[in-house]
């Protein structure tokens, strides 16, 4: 027992402690939060733009252009893996560019606005047709009554899969060490090569990752709630 | 006030409106009756332009607003539409449905919209719940808070779709009410309804439709008593 201890302690100074280790982490994890979130923003502007262009119809009702050009967004989007997008952005669509972070914001902003966008989409249809028909019955234009009388209510009825989403895109930037960013996978990744020991390491990015992706469900359900409460149902 | 000449509708295959001809006078009361499927709701949604007509015109105040260069947003500030199912806005209180589309519309001010919207809704007995969601509303005091909505926008037409078809039988007579009270202020109305009473009491002119055309219309009185056409008299014979 008393040697398990020993050997377990002695594991984790080596892991954590050493050469200050623990900064390592730290900011392998600031890396994963800054492309994260600023991924998520960006994917929740595009995702929005471009669900309100896969909605757009001609005055005949038929597709319009704008709806097909967002169709192919996101079957391309969607149709390969985001690995591959990575690479394709850090090595030839911005090649020129040393700054990896932002390449990968950019990379994983559009991915994600493709699923935000479904999301969206979904969303809007969601909410009864009668709401929309009221709102132009009164003479509000279309975007008025998508911005006063739709969106609101569509916002309830997307926040569930949204926060899906954001865990989602999170735990997927561990892959930004394919473009030689050090992230917090990476970073534990390094350290296990550097000690020779993997547990420690790996073990502790990921419940770094569990406790972050906990506050972050938390945090949602607080909003969702709040939301809730005009429904009074 | 509404001319329709020639209207006609289709949905893909199906031919709902077929040569709908027809001229509503200021001040007048129409109420349109008619088999489900007869194209009566479609008829009242080509008005306000909530559904495109395949063909034909439809003038309101002397402009053709089937022109494809009308600005229908404007056209439609002055015709007021309730629905079947209120279709009160989930996200907002009463006195926000009330007041949104004026205030958003820049028609009038806050203020000015909610006192005008508090003295409608003393006169529907319901200015106590303008605080309150739709949620937590009855089927009828929705509906006369849609009504309500509708005049806020001092419209000069009002059209109703089935108004009483989606309430509890013991509701039916408040919103009956309320727009019996609107007919006797003058509102020029056109009124899609299963309501014979109503329609034999407000009505000015009392429309039959049946396979997407007008078969007869008159006044309520020789409507109900003398119904010329044969399909009219088993439709009457059915519901009366």
């Amino acid at each position: 027992m008393q040697t398990w201890f020993e050997n377990v302690s002695k594991k984790f100074v080596m892991a954590f402690v050493e050469g200050d280790r623990w900064k390592l982490y730290l900011d392998g994890l600031g890396v994963t939060l800054e492309i994260a979130f600023f991924a998520a923003v960006l994917g929740l502007v595009i995702g929005t733009v471009v669900a309100l262009m896969k909605l757009s119809v001609k005055k005949n009702g038929k597709k319009s252009i704008w709806s097909r050009i967002a169709g192919v967004y996101i079957d391309i989007i969607r149709g390969t893996p985001s690995v591959l997008q990575l690479l394709i952005m850090w090595f030839i669509v911005m090649k020129s560019c040393k700054n990896g972070v932002l390449v990968a914001v950019l990379s994983f902003g559009i991915n994600s606005g493709a699923y935000v966008a479904e999301i969206v989409r979904a969303g809007i249809l969601a909410v009864d047709k009668g709401q929309t028909e009221a709102g132009r019955s009164l003479g509000l234009s279309k975007a008025q009554t998508m911005i006063y009388i739709v969106i609101p209510q569509a916002i309830k009825n997307v926040l569930p899969p949204i926060g899906n989403e954001f865990i989602v895109l999170l735990k997927e930037t561990a892959i930004v060490g394919y473009v030689s960013l050090t992230d917090l996978t990476r970073a534990a990744n390094q350290i296990t090569s550097r000690t020779y020991e993997a547990f420690m390491p790996l073990i502790g990015a990921a419940v770094i990752y569990f406790t972050i992706i906990k506050i972050l469900t938390i945090l949602l359900d607080k909003l969702e709630r709040r939301l809730r409460k005009s429904d009074n149902r | 006030m509404i001319i329709v000449k020639d209207l006609h509708k289709t949905f893909e295959d199906n031919h709902v409106l077929r040569g709908v001809n027809y001229h509503v006078h200021q001040g007048e009361k129409i109420v349109v009756v008619g088999p489900s499927g007869s194209g009566k709701s479609t008829f009242l949604r080509c008005l306000n332009l909530l559904e495109t007509p395949t063909s034909g015109e439809i003038w309101f105040d002397g402009q053709l607003i089937t022109d494809p260069k009308v600005n229908i947003d404007k056209v439609r500030q002055h015709m007021g539409m309730v629905f079947q199912n209120f279709n009160l806005f989930n996200n907002h209180t009463i006195m926000e449905n009330i007041t949104l589309a004026p205030v958003k519309l820049k028609l009038m001010s806050k203020e000015e919209a909610s006192e005008n919207a508090l003295s409608l809704l003393d006169r529907v007995g319901l200015r106590g719940k303008a605080d309150s969601y739709p949620s937590q509303l009855s089927g009828g005091q929705k509906q006369r808070i849609a009504i309500v909505r509708s005049l806020a926008m001092n419209p000069r037409v009002m059209l109703f779709d089935e108004p009483t078809s989606a309430l509890d039988p013991e509701m039916v007579g408040e919103v009956l009410d309320v727009m019996k009270g609107l007919a006797e202020s003058g509102m020029t109305m056109v009124v899609v309804t299963h309501e014979m009473g109503f329609a034999r009491e407000v009505g000015t002119r009392v429309l039959f439709m049946d396979e997407g055309n007008i078969m007869e219309e008159n006044t309520p009185r020789e409507f109900f008593n003398n119904p010329q056409c044969p399909r009219l008299q088993e439709f009457l014979s059915k519901v009366l």
